[in-house]
């Protein structure tokens, strides 16, 4: 009787090893098949994908034609981005590194399976600086709430939905949706350790500003944003 | 060479610890980068943010409005802040940002914008 308990319990793990094998195989050559997209369609040319980050100055930064991607996921959610590379609707109000001209909005478009296969790949590229599991999403946080709105002001440069509208200033991207986007952790680090992965933005450094329990209520708060 | 030595590993740990941007702007590239974006290239408190902002930014080329301010008060809001200065909270803070020898040079590139 316990042999055979012992029986169906191996076979069970047996099984459940061997759809763990394939899932992660799939994955893995859903990178790889990305990863090739993305050579493909020359993203490259415009997103840094190897870290750590390489501008020094104002103008090492204006050299740059898109956003860096080297930290890609450990900084967007995965659902988020597997469908906005079908339908890249600007994030940014402004051309990326204008704070004149209105972005034009024409970023390529994949279809399904390579914005899936990219995915998978860009979700590979983690930064060390950025620790998981830091942040409880989604739920409300009045310090954070305080100091986004009242103590920095963070909608000076940012939209956010304040009574179901976005308001807010155009030079830094909109946070309107930012919940369905961004994953908290990375903002917590982002305005924790600003320096090591974006050196050079026009967004304030807060360090010695903000403190550690505001920065995490910021990153908290932004997670509430639909 | 051993006197030397020492000193270039005081300046480095100088340079890794103390706040401010990593590299050295002019006050005038530093304004059109950071401050532009609520106060306008010019200085005007045009720039591209300031229709959506609750408090208009101030016009830094109206001599009359800037002489109200001390060069220790338009320290002290470039370094802290409108929220640690009794003004607007959409003034962020730049003590963390670009150093102490950086705001000192943007308070007298402000009263080149005047004329004051």
């Amino acid at each position: 009787m316990r042999a055979s308990k012992f029986l169906k319990a191996a076979g069970v793990m047996f099984f459940l090893a061997v759809f763990a094998c394939i899932y992660a195989g799939q994955a893995n050559a859903g990178a790889e098949d990305g990863k090739k997209v993305f050579a493909g369609k020359k993203c490259g040319d415009c997103h840094q994908t190897e870290g750590t980050a390489t501008e020094k100055t104002f103008a090492d930064k204006l050299k740059k034609k898109g956003p860096d991607l080297w930290f890609a996921g450990s900084k967007f959610k995965k659902e988020w981005l597997a469908e906005w590379m079908q339908n890249p609707n600007p994030i940014r109000p402004l051309e990326y590194n204008s704070i004149e001209k209105t972005n034009p909005g024409n970023h390529p478009k994949l279809a399904k399976k390579e914005s899936e296969d990219a995915t998978e790949y860009l979700m590979t590229l983690k930064s060390k600086d950025v620790q998981e599991g830091v942040i409880q999403e989604g739920a409300s946080n009045i310090q954070g709430k305080l100091a986004f709105e009242k103590k920095v002001s963070c909608f000076a440069c940012h939209k956010y939905p304040k009574l179901g509208k976005p308001i807010g200033g155009l030079t830094g991207p909109s946070l309107a949706d930012a919940s369905k986007r961004l994953k908290g952790d990375w903002v917590y680090a982002y305005l924790k350790n600003p320096k090591v992965l974006i050196p050079v933005k026009r967004m304030p450094v807060y360090e010695g500003i903000l403190n550690d329990g505001e920065m995490k209520g910021i990153a908290q708060y932004i997670s509430t944003f639909k | 060479m051993k006197r030397i030595f020492p000193f270039f590993i005081a300046v480095s740990i100088v340079m890794t610890f103390s706040g401010g941007s990593a590299f050295a702007a002019s006050a005038d590239e530093n304004y059109k980068w950071y401050c532009a974006q609520c106060h306008g290239s010019g200085g005007k408190g045009d720039g591209i943010n300031s229709k959506d902002l609750p408090v208009t930014p101030r016009n830094h080329t109206n001599p009359a409005d800037m002489k109200k301010l001390t060069d220790g008060d338009i320290e002290n809001v470039i370094k802290q802040g409108g929220a640690a200065t009794s003004k607007s909270t959409t003034m962020p803070p730049f003590g963390s940002t670009i150093t102490g020898d950086e705001i000192k040079e943007m308070v007298k590139y402000l009263h080149k914008l005047c004329n004051c």
